[in-house]
C-alpha cells in the first residue's frame, strides 16, 4: 500500500511538472506577450523592452521558467498588474470560496445520486427507471449556463425565494447569505447528479446481478440485508472513484456558474484573468486548477484501494 | 419416514424477452433423510434450475408453473417471500460452483459464515462468530480464527469452497443442494471436498441433492442418481443399481463416453454426436433421439412412456438390454 | 478422480478461452446493427438527430430568411406573423439564425469529434505500439493535459487565437483527443502481446501493416462510440465559450452564441431569444449522447460507461 501510494505520488508530481512547462510556454506566446498586455497597444517598443528587462522577460524562456518555478517553490506565485495584488492573496481569498461551492454541489449531488441510482437499479426497466433515466440524460444535456438561467427565471424572477446573485465578499460574507448559494450549487448539482446517478445505478445493477448476491439470498437475508449489508459498499466504490475523478467536470462548472452569479471564487477570477491577459493569474490558477485534478484522481485510486480489499492486497 | 424431499411433476419455465423456455418439464424425484441423490446432465439439462427452484431462488423470470416441491413434508411451491426466507440457509443449504464469485469480496470470511445465524436470529454478534470459527475448523481449514480475519481471495480455489461449505452449513440445514461444487476446483481438491461431504452428511445426517455433470463423482459420493435430458428425467435409480444395468440411451452414451482402465489402448472413445437440443425451440418426442445411435422412427413419433422395475425407473423406447436381460432371453428362448 | 462427461460446459469453457481472443476480433457489424435497432433509445437518439439535422441543413431551403443584413427597425419583435419565433437584438429572423447557426454547431462538433480521433488513434497507436520510455513519455503528456479541466484550457487557447469555425474544430478537437488516445494506446498494448501479431512478427510482418490490419477492426466500435460522446460534448462547449465571450463573431451564428446573446434579455421577458436555441442544443446534444449510448450497449462496451 505504501509502495503504490508512493509510486502514484511520484507519477502526479511528474505529470504536474509537465503541466508548468506545457502551461509556461503557452502562456508566453500569448499575442503581443506579457509587456504588450500589460501596457497597452500603445505602449512604444522602447517602453515594451524597458517593461520586459524590468522583469525578466528579456531573458530566454527557460531562464523565466526556472525562476519562476523557483519563486513557486518558495510559494510565491507572482504578482498581479491588473489585480494589484500579489497572486498569493487572491488565491486565498478566492480558492476557498470556489472550495465551498464545489463541494457543497458535490456533496448534494452524490446524497441524491447515490439513492437514485439504487432505486433506479431495483426498479429497472420499470416506469420510475425511464423517468428518472430520461431526466438525467436531459440534464446532462443542458449547457449548465442555461440551467443556471431557468433557475434564475424560476426561482428568483417569478417566485422570488432566492437571490439571483451571489454574495460578495470574504468567505464569511459568503458562508452568512447562504441563500445566495442555493442557486450556483443546484446548477452544479443537477449537472452533476446525473453523472453520478447513471454510474451508481449501473454499479448496482452490476453488483446485484453477481453471485455473491444469490449467496446471500440463500442464506435467507431480505432484500434490504443484501442492499444494505452486502451490494451497497461494493457499489458505491466505483462511484467514490468517479468523485475524484470528475473533479475536472466539476471545476468546469464552477467556471460556468461562478460567472453566471458573479460568485467571487476561482473560476470568476481566471475568466476575468483571461479577458484582460493576467498572465500570473491565469498561470497560478490553472496550476492550482492541475494540483486539485491530480490529486483527485490520486484520491479516486486510493479510495479504490480502500473500499476493494483486492486492489489493497493486490499493491501491498 | 418421511422423504426429506420430494419433487413431483415439477416444470419450471424461464422467460426472457418475449420467449419462454420450459427448462424444467415434469421430473419428480424423492430424496431422504441422510441420503446423497446425485442429478446428473450436460449444461441446460434442467439440473442447476431444479436445484435453485429447491431453494425458491429461481432467476429472473423464472416461475415454478406446475408440481410440488416438499422440504421434510412441507410445500415451498408458492410460498411468500418471507416464509422462503425462513427456509433458505436454515433448512436448506446450498454451495455454489465458483466459490469465488459467491462469496462477498469484500467481506472477511468469518462475518459470511456467521451471517446466516444473525439473519435466522439463532445467535447474537459474537456467538455467531465462534460458531462460525468453530465450523472453520470443523470443515478442514487449519488456525481457524485467524482464517475468518481473510478476504475470499486470500485463500485458495479449496480452501473457498471450504468456507462456502462452511456458510451452507452454519444454521444446521437438514437439506444441502450441492450445485457443481468441485466443477471449479482442480483435481486433488475436488476428491478432498467430495469426502468431507461424505463425512459431514455422517455426522450431522443430512441430505444432499448432488447436482453434477461427472459421472464419476456420482459413482463414487451418491446413493442414487437421476439423470437428466432437455428438462426431462431420463433415468433414475440407485447408484449401483444404475451402473450396474443402466438402461436409458442417453446414459449408456454418457458413460460409454468416459474412459476407464480397461478401455483398450488406441480405441477410439465414443462421443455423443451434436449438442443438446435448444430449449426454446422444437423438440423430438424423445429428446434424445435426434442424437441417439440407436434411434428408431419410434423415438420421433411418440413419447417414451417412463416405465419402472424393482426401482429403476427410466423413460426409453429402446432400452439398452442389460446382461439379466440377455441371461432371461437366452434362457427363455426356445432351444 | 474426476470422470468427465462430454459437458457442453467443456466446450463453452473452451470457447470462452477463445473468447478473450473473439471479444477483440471485430464484432459482427449486423450484430451491432441489430442490438442497436432493437434500442428505442438509441432509435429515439436518431430520429432526434436527423430531425435536426433536415432542420438546420433543409429547413433555409423551404424558410428564406435574410442572415447577412442587420434590421434594426425589427429588433426583439416577439413571435408573430412573418417571424414565427421573433426576432433578436439586431433583427435576424430568430426561426432562420436557430437553422443557420445549428448547420454550424453541428459541423464544429463534427469537425472536432474528428480532429480529436484522428489525432488519438495516432498518438495512441505509436505510443502503444513501441511501449517503453516513449509510451510512458507520450501518456504522460496526455494525462499532463487531462489534468486542466476543458474549459480552463478551452478558454487559454479562446484567448489566444482568433475563433473562427476552423479554429474552433482545431481547439475543440486539441481537446478532445485524450480520452481516444488512452482508449487506442491500451487496445494497442494488448494487441501487440498477442500471439497473432507475434506471429505475423516472427514470419516478417512489418510492423505499421500489422498494428493496421488488426488494430483498426478491434479499436472500431471503441472509436465510434466514443466520437459519438465527443460530438455531443463539443456542441456543450461551443455553447460555453460562446457564454464566455470567446465564441465566433457576428455575423455568423451559431447556437452558442445565439443563446448567450439572448441571455442579455433574461429581465427583458425575451423568451424567444432563450428557450428555443437553448432547447435545440439539448436536443441535439441528447440525440449524440443517445445515439453513443445505444452503440455502447450494442458494441458491447461495458466498462466505457458515461452516463
Amino acid at each position: 500500500m505504501i509502495a503504490f501510494l508512493v509510486r502514484r505520488l511520484l507519477q502526479a508530481v511528474a505529470v504536474l511538472f509537465i503541466v508548468t512547462i506545457m502551461v509556461f510556454i503557452l502562456i508566453h506566446r500569448l499575442p503581443g506577450g506579457p509587456a504588450r498586455a500589460e501596457l497597452g497597444v500603445q505602449a512604444t517598443p522602447t517602453a515594451i523592452a524597458s517593461f520586459n528587462q524590468q522583469h525578466g522577460f528579456d531573458k530566454s524562456l527557460w531562464t523565466q521558467y526556472w525562476t519562476w518555478l523557483s519563486e513557486l517553490m518558495r510559494g510565491d506565485l507572482g504578482y498581479s498588474f491588473k489585480e494589484n495584488s500579489t497572486v498569493s492573496a487572491l488565491l486565498l481569498d478566492r480558492l476557498p470560496k470556489t472550495a465551498l461551492l464545489a463541494g457543497v454541489s458535490v456533496l448534494v449531488a452524490v446524497l441524491l445520486a447515490i439513492p437514485l441510482g439504487v432505486v433506479q437499479a431495483l426498479r429497472r426497466n420499470t416506469m420510475v427507471d425511464y423517468v428518472f433515466t430520461a431526466v438525467t440524460f436531459v440534464l446532462y444535456s443542458t449547457p449548465s449556463f442555461w440551467l443556471s438561467l431557468i433557475l434564475v427565471l424560476v426561482f428568483s424572477v417569478n417566485l422570488g425565494w432566492v437571490p439571483a446573485q451571489a454574495p460578495q465578499g470574504s468567505i464569511g460574507a459568503v458562508l452568512s447569505q447562504p441563500s445566495g448559494l442555493v442557486l450556483p450549487v443546484a446548477t452544479i448539482a443537477l449537472i452533476s447528479v446525473a453523472l453520478y446517478s447513471r454510474y451508481m445505478r449501473s454499479s448496482t445493477i452490476d453488483n446485484l446481478t453477481q453471485d455473491y448476491v444469490r449467496t446471500a439470498r440463500a442464506k435467507g437475508a431480505a432484500t434490504s440485508r443484501i442492499l444494505f449489508g452486502h451490494v451497497l459498499r461494493n457499489a458505491i466504490s466505483p462511484v467514490l472513484t468517479l468523485l475524484g475523478l470528475s473533479l475536472p467536470f466539476i471545476l468546469s462548472g464552477t467556471l460556468i456558474t461562478e460567472r453566471v452569479f458573479n460568485y467571487p471564487g476561482m473560476g470568476l477570477l481566471f475568466y476575468n484573468a483571461a479577458v484582460t491577459q493576467d498572465y500570473p493569474v491565469l498561470l497560478a490558477v490553472t496550476l492550482i486548477v492541475a494540483v486539485a485534478t491530480v490529486a483527485g484522481s490520486v484520491f479516486a485510486d486510493i479510495c479504490y484501494a480502500l473500499l476493494d480489499p483486492r486492489v489493497r492486497y493486490a499493491h501491498a | 419416514m418421511a422423504a426429506m424431499l420430494e419433487i413431483s411433476d415439477l416444470v419450471v419455465d424461464i422467460r426472457s424477452g418475449r420467449s419462454t423456455v420450459r427448462a424444467v418439464d415434469g421430473i419428480s424425484l424423492t430424496l431422504d433423510p441422510g441420503r446423497t441423490l446425485g442429478l446428473v446432465g450436460e449444461s441446460g439439462c434442467g439440473k442447476s434450475t431444479t436445484g435453485l427452484a429447491v431453494l425458491g431462488l429461481l432467476p429472473a423470470g423464472g416461475k415454478v408453473t406446475r408440481g410440488s416441491i416438499r422440504i421434510g413434508g412441507n410445500e415451498i411451491v408458492g410460498l411468500r417471500e418471507a416464509e422462503a426466507r425462513a427456509i433458505r440457509g436454515r433448512t436448506v443449504g446450498v454451495v455454489f460452483q465458483d466459490p469465488m464469485t459467491a462469496l462477498n469480496p469484500t467481506q472477511r470470511i468469518g462475518a459470511q459464515v456467521a451471517e446466516p445465524l444473525l439473519i435466522h436470529g439463532m445467535a447474537n454478534r459474537s456467538a455467531a462468530m465462534k460458531q462460525a470459527i468453530d465450523l472453520l475448523g470443523e470443515v478442514g481449514l487449519s488456525r481457524p480464527a485467524a482464517q475468518a480475519e481473510r478476504f475470499p481471495h486470500e485463500l485458495s480455489g479449496g480452501m473457498r469452497q471450504r468456507v462456502m461449505i462452511a456458510l451452507a452449513l452454519i444454521c444446521g440445514p437438514k437439506l444441502l443442494v450441492a450445485d457443481e461444487p468441485t466443477t471449479a476446483l482442480d483435481v486433488t481438491t475436488q476428491d478432498q471436498i467430495l469426502t468431507l461431504f461424505d463425512s459431514l452428511q455422517q455426522s450431522r445426517d443430512m441430505s444432499i441433492l448432488l447436482i453434477t455433470h461427472d459421472m464419476g463423482v456420482v459413482a463414487g459420493h451418491t446413493d442414487e442418481v437421476a439423470v437428466m435430458y432437455a428438462g426431462r428425467l431420463a433415468e433414475l435409480a440407485a447408484t449401483h443399481r444404475l451402473f450396474g444395468g443402466y438402461r436409458h440411451r442417453y446414459t449408456e452414451a454418457l458413460l460409454e463416453s468416459i474412459p476407464t482402465l480397461d478401455t483398450p489402448r488406441g480405441q477410439r472413445l465414443a462421443t455423443i454426436a451434436g449438442l443438446p437440443p435448444n430449449l426454446g425451440g422444437q423438440l423430438a418426442p424423445c429428446r434424445f433421439a435426434p442424437r441417439c445411435a440407436h434411434a428408431e422412427q419410434v423415438c420421433f413419433d411418440m413419447e417414451p412412456q417412463w416405465s419402472e422395475q424393482d426401482e429403476h425407473g427410466y423413460a426409453c423406447h429402446l432400452p439398452r438390454r442389460t446382461d439379466a436381460d440377455l441371461m432371461t432371453e437366452s434362457a427363455g428362448a426356445p432351444s | 478422480m474426476s470422470i468427465d462427461l462430454p459437458d457442453v460446459a467443456d466446450t463453452t469453457g473452451q470457447a470462452a478461452a477463445l473468447d478473450t481472443q473473439a471479444a477483440v476480433e471485430p464484432k459482427q457489424p449486423s450484430m451491432v446493427l441489430r442490438r442497436f435497432l432493437e434500442n428505442r433509445l438509441a432509435i429515439l437518439g436518431l430520429l432526434l438527430f436527423l430531425a435536426m439535422t433536415v432542420f438546420c441543413f433543409l429547413g433555409p431551403l423551404v424558410y428564406h430568411t435574410d442572415q447577412i443584413h442587420t434590421r434594426l427597425s425589427e429588433q426583439t419583435l416577439p413571435p408573430g406573423p412573418g417571424h414565427p419565433l421573433g426576432t433578436d437584438q439586431v433583427g435576424y429572423d430568430e426561426l432562420g439564425r436557430l437553422m443557420v447557426g445549428g448547420q454550424t454547431s453541428i459541423e464544429i462538433a463534427l469537425g472536432a469529434a474528428l480532429v480529436a480521433v484522428v489525432l488519438g488513434v495516432v498518438w495512441g497507436t505509436v505510443a502503444g505500439y513501441f511501449g517503453g520510455i516513449i509510451d510512458s513519455f507520450m501518456m504522460r503528456i496526455v494525462d499532463s493535459v487531462m489534468s486542466i479541466p476543458a474549459l480552463f484550457l478551452l478558454m487559454f487557447l479562446a484567448t489566444m487565437f482568433r475563433p473562427s469555425v476552423l479554429m474552433l474544430i482545431l481547439v475543440l478537437g486539441l481537446l478532445a483527443w485524450l480520452a481516444p488516445a488512452r482508449l487506442v494506446r491500451g487496445e494497442t498494448l494488448s494487441l501487440r502481446s498477442r500471439e497473432y501479431v507475434q506471429a505475423v512478427r516472427v514470419m516478417g510482418g512489418r510492423a505499421p501493416r500489422i498494428i493496421l490490419r488488426h488494430l483498426v477492426p478491434n479499436v472500431l466500435g471503441t472509436i465510434v462510440v466514443n466520437a459519438t460522446f465527443q460530438v455531443a460534448d463539443a456542441i456543450l462547449a461551443i455553447a460555453a465559450i460562446s457564454f464566455l465571450g470567446l465564441g465566433i463573431p457576428p455575423p455568423a451564428a451559431n447556437w452558442g452564441g445565439m443563446l448567450s446573446d439572448g441571455l442579455n434579455y433574461t429581465y427583458s421577458g425575451f423568451w424567444w431569444l432563450i428557450y428555443p436555441s437553448g432547447i435545440a442544443i439539448i436536443i441535439t446534444v441528447l440525440s449524440f449522447n443517445l445515439i453513443g449510448d445505444g452503440l455502447r450497449d450494442a458494441v458491447g462496451l461495458r466498462a466505457h460507461r458515461r452516463l
